[in-house]
């Protein structure tokens, strides 16, 4: 896979499709093979010494995670540099393009949802491309249906992983608005954060295969807070991380309701591996690697 | 975002309330975006609720692209979502014409079958079988009735 210096002969763009805090997004077709492509392009600041340091490795880790060729992973299929002028070049990351995300499966599914042998299958796959990204100490961090894609053959394919690092220096100059529905409690409160926080966002995911709706739909930071404490309760004191401004004091005290008011479809193997991914203590949260050796996914016969 | 573009934007990101709120707002069904497409080139293609909602206003299902001579049914074809192929069949598609290939919508379902050789023979018989769908007039939304 060379670098391309030249990014517009080989992908034609068909439609913007995202972007706006770090660049753009298109749905681009590739001429040779006329299937479509996702363009995502980040302009970074280069000088005599070219790109920067920080960039070059983000790029080469995608780069090596693409060698492993990991079924529930996108492809990373070409990156292309183009000077733009001599402080700024735009680096073009190609992605293989998947024509459907989980949103639109779960939109699609007829009443009364999705299958459990379905959202196992699902979840099992989730996991597993989940598991390799933090093997090679990756981070999602924006975990979220419309990122989580389903082939027609209902291969699930995750998207958008590792970029946050390359576009981070721009994310900070253009707000825009995030969702934060399946932000965990840490970045929520802005501590720190690792592998965890995409298991946060796996279990509010699951949970939403069961209800065919979003769990916990925040409309700011402490909205979302609130809504996630209503659920599981107010952490205790000793819970509270010590290195973040917002107190707990600006928290009703709540105790945990029964996960089952929020997810009535779910089993009971369900119900506690959903608890272990809701838990507020990222070190105590179970890790994909466990999760996907929990006992919901033993072949028991269900009755779906 | 440039104005031109909204529509098939949200086709592409198969989120079908702004699309059929765009619609109701008098976005024109096949107005082509800044790259010269239509929302139904560009369409999600695994959204049969997006494909639907767009063939209802009056999408035509046989545009062609520019430049890889492809429509919308090789698209999905390709990509392997048979509902959609389906929708677009009983809209009027076109399931003989070939892009700048020359290869038929049911060439790429086949092509599209090669990896997995069990799915293949059924995908394709179906295919064929909705080739032969009685075509039906654009249905009218109950909210226009």
């Amino acid at each position: 896979m060379a670098m391309t210096q030249e990014s517009g002969i080989q992908y034609e763009p068909v439609a913007e499709i995202g972007g706006g805090a770090y660049g753009t997004v298109y749905k681009a077709r590739d001429k040779q093979s006329g299937q479509f492509v996702a363009l995502k392009s980040v302009r970074v600041q280069t000088d005599q010494e070219g790109l920067p340091l920080s960039t070059v490795r983000e790029v080469a880790l995608l780069r090596r995670l693409e060698q492993f060729d990991h079924p529930n992973i996108v492809k990373l299929m070409d990156v292309c540099a183009t000077l733009r002028t001599d402080q700024e070049t735009k680096v073009t990351l190609v992605f293989e393009h998947v024509d459907q995300d989980l949103k639109t499966y779960l939109e699609k599914a007829p009443p009364p949802g999705l299958p459990v042998s379905r959202i196992k299958d699902l979840m099992r796959q989730l996991l597993c491309g989940l598991s390799f990204l933090h093997s090679h100490r990756v981070l999602h961090r924006d975990l979220k249906p419309e990122n989580i894609l389903v082939t027609s053959r209902g291969q699930v394919k995750l998207a958008d992983f590792g970029l946050a690092r390359i576009y981070s220096c721009h994310m900070a100059l253009t707000p825009v608005v995030v969702t934060l529905w399946y932000r965990s409690p840490e970045v929520l409160l802005q501590s720190t954060y690792a592998t965890p926080v995409d298991i946060w966002s796996t279990g509010c995911i699951f949970a939403e295969m069961f209800r065919c709706k979003p769990l916990f739909c925040g409309e700011s930071e402490v909205d979302q807070l609130t809504k996630i404490f209503s659920v599981i309760g107010l952490p205790s004191e000793d819970e509270w991380p010590t290195d973040v401004t917002l107190s707990r004091q600006n928290f009703c005290p709540q105790s945990p309701q029964p996960i089952t008011d929020s997810v009535p479809e779910i089993s009971e193997e369900g119900a506690d591996l959903l608890l272990k991914m809701l838990t507020f203590d990222p070190l105590r949260r179970i890790s994909a690697l466990s999760a996907q050796e929990h006992r919901f996914f033993s072949d028991q016969p269900d009755n779906s | 975002m440039h104005d031109k573009d909204k529509l098939a934007t949200a086709a592409a990101n198969g989120n079908v309330e702004l699309v059929e709120s765009l619609l109701l707002n008098g976005a024109d069904v096949n107005g082509v975006n800044r790259f010269g497409r239509t929302p139904i080139q560009v369409m999600m293609m695994g959204s049969t609720p997006v494909a639907r909602v767009l063939l209802a206003h009056g999408a035509d299902p046989n545009v062609v692209d520019a430049h890889a001579g492809a429509t919308p049914l090789h698209d999905a074809a390709r990509t392997g979502f048979l509902d959609t192929v389906k929708i677009l069949i009983q809209f009027g598609a076109n399931p003989d014409v070939g892009d700048n290939n020359n290869y038929r919508p049911v060439d790429l379902a086949q092509q599209n079958g090669h990896q997995e050789k069990t799915s293949k023979v059924s995908r394709v018989a179906l295919f064929r079988s909705f080739a032969h769908y009685p075509v039906i007039p654009a249905f009218i939304p109950s909210y226009l009735k």
